[in-house]
């Protein structure tokens, strides 16, 4: 199945782009993507245990499983205002 | 209550604290709490650099207008007097001196817990809401990292 990642922040400067297509297995989790994530992207590697991550725009526990189309942020903590 | 009075924006455009209030005022709000945070020059916090040329912010953008929209929710929770809420973050390059966020709250009068609310809606957004800054100064540019991790599910 095929997800939306969009990278912000120190991790979009990682991964050198603000967006990728990424195919996965059917029903991965949040984990599985990180995980693959860092033998795909390995300059990502360092960033993504700290990373937060939203699955469709609502924060997401590694345990999340994935669906087809869906929209995934890897970003570090947030610090606006 | 006829409807939420309710401003949620990320914006590039410089913000405009007047207009703002006007959105959240209407005939029953005889006050309102504004809070607005603005780029320093100079700072002496331990942790952060001396000298700041400029802040660059960014945001995810649809995610962070939904986040402040839980932020107002969790505000009416905790003060359901509060009649109006704005919240706005502008992003961007900011330089010194100048508004890069404001959180105000409007109710019938002072007594309804509108300063708590705005505190509560600055801290949440700092927490919750998906904006970052990069910081450039003499020394370079570095990203400012947060130190919340929010509960899936709670935050």
């Amino acid at each position: 199945m095929k997800i939306k990642l969009l990278f912000f922040a120190t991790l979009r400067d990682a991964a050198g782009g603000r967006a990728l297509d990424f195919e996965l297995k059917p029903e991965a989790t949040v984990g599985d993507l990180l995980e693959r994530l860092g033998e795909t992207h390995p300059r990502l590697a360092p960033h993504l245990e700290s990373s937060l991550v939203s699955v469709n725009k609502e924060y997401a526990p590694a345990e999340t499983v994935l669906s087809e189309g869906d929209e995934v942020a890897l970003f570090p903590p947030v610090s606006g205002g | 209550m006829a409807g939420l009075l309710n401003h949620f924006a990320v914006t590039e455009e410089q913000l405009d604290l007047n207009a703002l209030l006007a959105g959240i005022t209407r005939d029953s709000t005889g006050a309102a709490a504004i809070f607005t945070g603005m780029v320093r020059g100079r700072s002496s916090r331990p942790g952060f650099p001396a000298e700041t040329n400029y802040l660059e912010y960014e945001a995810y953008v649809p995610m962070a207008e939904e986040k402040m929209r839980q932020v107002a929710g969790e505000i009416r929770e905790r003060w359901p007097d509060v009649e109006g809420i704005a919240i706005v973050q502008r992003i961007g390059v900011l330089y010194p001196r100048t508004p890069t966020v404001l959180i105000a709250c409007t109710a019938a009068h002072r007594d309804t817990g509108v300063f708590e609310a705005a505190r509560y809606g600055i801290d949440r957004l700092k927490q919750i809401v998906p904006i970052w800054k990069k910081e450039v100064g003499p020394g370079g540019a570095e990203w400012i990292q947060g130190d919340h991790r929010p509960s899936p599910g709670v935050d």
